[in-house]
């Protein structure tokens, strides 16, 4: 029943996509709500969303094929599958970002490896060839020595680019919010948060459910409630540190976030949806060893963190980098106050719903993920 | 030198004023190679080269008392004879002098053709004080061309660079689009070209040369940045492409000042080769009443206040 409900809810969401596509790859740029003062905007904050729970999921995996955890024997290829869905979601938002991603090949062939972005395309591209891999050599192979190299291998590169994320930001000396050291190391924590609620959903939606089911999630979620109180930390740490410091530029989009234009989202939905009612359900044992609880609970955490993302992007752009400067000159394009387009909203939703049918047909179609194992 | 010194500034103005007559000959050569914009890009642009080459150098030299326009012309005329690399190119702005007409906002785009959204050099008006007891400055800000580009490093596909003369140049065939040197700039100075044009809306009048298929035509013939044709066809660059201020480099190889000095009414933005001790900009920039946007940064700008 679950199943055909997300079924029609990807299919729905797909459809909603056509337009945002559709306008994107006929027509350009001209309907997004991003451009030269917010030079980011949903795509790149959906790109994060989705890299991180691509590398976070790729995490999970590992504690089947290489740390042979035996609760979840079995379950690595569901992450590993989920890892090889969102990892192209992420790369489609990136790609409609730019201006020229016909030219997206000059990457490949004259890279400026000094250079994050470049990194990135190239340590993504990579960590995509290893799921591949990674997934191949599980099914063939799962007990080869080769095998748990390449997870090792996986598995640095998954903490390494989730950080190489946080430091796409965090190299602008120029946006004091971005620029800490912390950010490259909060983000391998994020991915692996977004991993873990992404394997409460496919496991506890998509797993028939026995005990192995319910103790896996009720694991999960013991796990999610630890990760949401270190996010909560951080989230601490950042704000009251900016706060009370005061440096201008760095208050100011901590305060859009607390009490500005993006408020309603992060209390709302970043907080309340994204970590409070988590932390309540998970913490009723009955409920969190409940599959449908627990996969509900994992898609209010990604909704969470997906606002998380686009609170750390958009606040710090819009905050001008010289005062006046967006009074001075106008035309399209020329605006501080960033929320994205409906556009911009559709290509996403056509990208959500790209990923969550290509798992859904890969787990009903593909042999190996049709074949449910339980721990014996 | 000396020589040239001792003149009477009368002498020398008539002499440039002969020789900018004789510059007008050229000028109407590149007029005329205007109305051939139905012409290939490349025409056009050899049409102007040769346009352009025809044009005299109107002042080579002029003396201490000549007009700073003149005296930067001369400048610009002796850093030209010199190599790239001995040039080093910095743009002073004298804030005290700034009335904030935006003239230079507006020639820059002319010159350089900017569509709705792109800007290089807007004027920033700021208010001090409060009412009744305000006062108003004026602070125009074009690319900063820094000594160390926060914009550089970031480019993933070596995009954008510092060029010999130390002007920070934008390859718009090389640039995928990205916006990471916008992100990067800690002045806001690069915008975003996404496809626009002035014309969008324009009523069409059949029949006259006015409406908006005479203006889309205009628009989308090239300028000529960076010393080569950029039609606005299609979905090539610039559009889609990261944009920026130049010095207006495509003038001042052909011996002319950037744009902007040349419309500032007040003569309020100055020019040239800061290597050049007898420079106008040389013996502005060690004032100490000179200073920098966001030194703190370390970026090192080239572009100069005078406060």
């Amino acid at each position: 029943m679950i199943k055909k409900v997300v079924y029609g809810l990807g299919a729905l969401a797909l459809l909603l996509g056509l337009y945002g596509f559709y306008s994107r790859l006929f027509i350009g740029e001209r309907e997004v709500n991003y451009g030269s003062y917010v030079t980011w905007g949903l795509w790149v904050a959906m790109y994060l969303f989705f890299a991180g729970i691509s590398t976070g999921a790729y995490m999970l995996a590992t504690l089947d094929h290489l740390f042979n955890i035996r609760l979840f024997k079995g379950a690595g290829k569901y992450a590993l599958w989920g890892a090889l869905v969102t990892m192209p979601a992420a790369l489609i938002t990136i790609a409609f970002d730019l201006g020229h991603m016909e030219r997206i090949w000059k990457v490949y062939l004259s890279p400026n490896f000094g250079a994050p972005m470049a990194q990135l395309v190239w340590g993504y591209t990579l960590f995509f060839a290893v799921i591949v891999v990674s997934l191949i050599l599980t099914l063939r192979r799962p007990h080869m020595f080769l095998t748990r190299v390449v997870m090792g291998i996986g598995l640095f590169l998954a903490i390494f680019l989730s950080g190489g994320v946080g430091a796409l930001l965090s190299v602008n000396a120029s946006r004091a919010s971005w620029h800490a050291a912390m950010l490259p190391a909060q983000f391998p924590v994020f991915s692996l948060t977004s991993g873990v609620a992404l394997l409460m959903i496919l496991l506890g939606w998509f797993t028939p459910d026995d005990e192995t089911r319910r103790q896996r999630v009720r694991l999960l979620g013991v796990a999610m409630i630890v990760l949401i109180l270190v996010k909560a930390y951080y989230l601490w740490v950042d704000y009251s540190v900016a706060l009370y410091s005061g440096v201008p530029d760095t208050a100011r989009a901590v305060g859009l976030v607390l009490f500005g234009q993006y408020a309603w989202a992060f209390w709302g939905l970043q907080v309340a949806l994204g970590m409070i009612v988590p932390l309540i359900v998970l913490a009723q044992p009955r409920l969190a060893r409940n599959g449908f609880w627990a996969g509900l609970m994992g898609v209010l955490v990604l909704i969470g963190f997906a606002v998380a993302r686009s609170n750390i992007i958009f606040p710090a752009l819009a905050i001008p980098e010289l005062e006046g400067l967006t009074e001075a000159f106008h035309g399209p394009h020329l605006n501080i106050d960033y929320a994205p387009s409906v556009m911009e909203l559709s290509v996403v939703s056509g990208v959500v719903g790209l990923a969550t049918l290509a798992y859904l047909i890969g787990v009903d179609a593909l042999p190996f993920l049709k074949k449910y194992e339980v721990t014996k | 030198m000396s020589e040239r010194l001792s003149e009477k500034p009368n002498d020398a103005r008539r002499r440039n004023f002969l020789r900018g007559l004789a510059g007008a000959g050229g000028a109407a050569a590149a007029l005329a190679a205007l109305d051939r914009m139905e012409a290939e890009p490349e025409q056009v642009a050899a049409s102007l080269a040769r346009a352009a080459a025809a044009v005299p150098q109107t002042v080579i030299e002029a003396g201490d008392n000549a007009d700073v326009l003149i005296r930067m012309q001369a400048d610009l005329a002796r850093a030209l004879k010199k190599q790239p690399a001995e040039r080093r190119w910095v743009m002073v702005i004298d804030l005290r002098k700034c009335v904030g007409c935006h003239a230079c906002a507006i020639a820059c785009v002319a010159e350089n053709k900017l569509p709705p959204g792109v800007v290089y050099r807007p004027v920033i008006e700021e208010e001090i004080g409060e009412y009744p007891n305000v006062t108003r400055r004026f602070i125009p800000r074009p690319c900063m061309q820094c000594e160390n580009p926060p914009c550089v490093p970031v480019c993933p596909v070596y995009a954008t660079y510092t060029n010999a003369e130390g002007v920070v140049e934008v390859n718009y065939a090389q640039c995928i689009g990205c916006r990471a040197c916008l992100t990067a700039c800690p002045y806001g100075a690069r915008t975003s070209d996404f496809g626009y044009t002035y014309a969008e809306g324009t009523p069409n009048a059949d029949g006259l040369i006015l409406g908006h298929d005479a203006a889309d035509d205009y628009e989308r013939a090239p300028n000529f940045e960076y010393g080569k044709p950029w039609p606005r066809e299609g979905h090539g660059s610039p559009m889609g492409n990261a944009r920026k201020c130049h010095f207006c480099l495509h003038r001042v190889k052909e011996g002319l000042l950037p744009e902007c000095v040349t419309t500032c009414i007040g003569r309020a933005t100055l020019f040239g080769d800061a290597n050049d001790p007898d420079s106008v900009v040389a013996q502005l920039i060690h004032r100490p009443n000179v200073i920098r946007l966001k030194e703190e940064l370390g970026t090192k700008p080239r572009v100069y206040y005078i406060v």
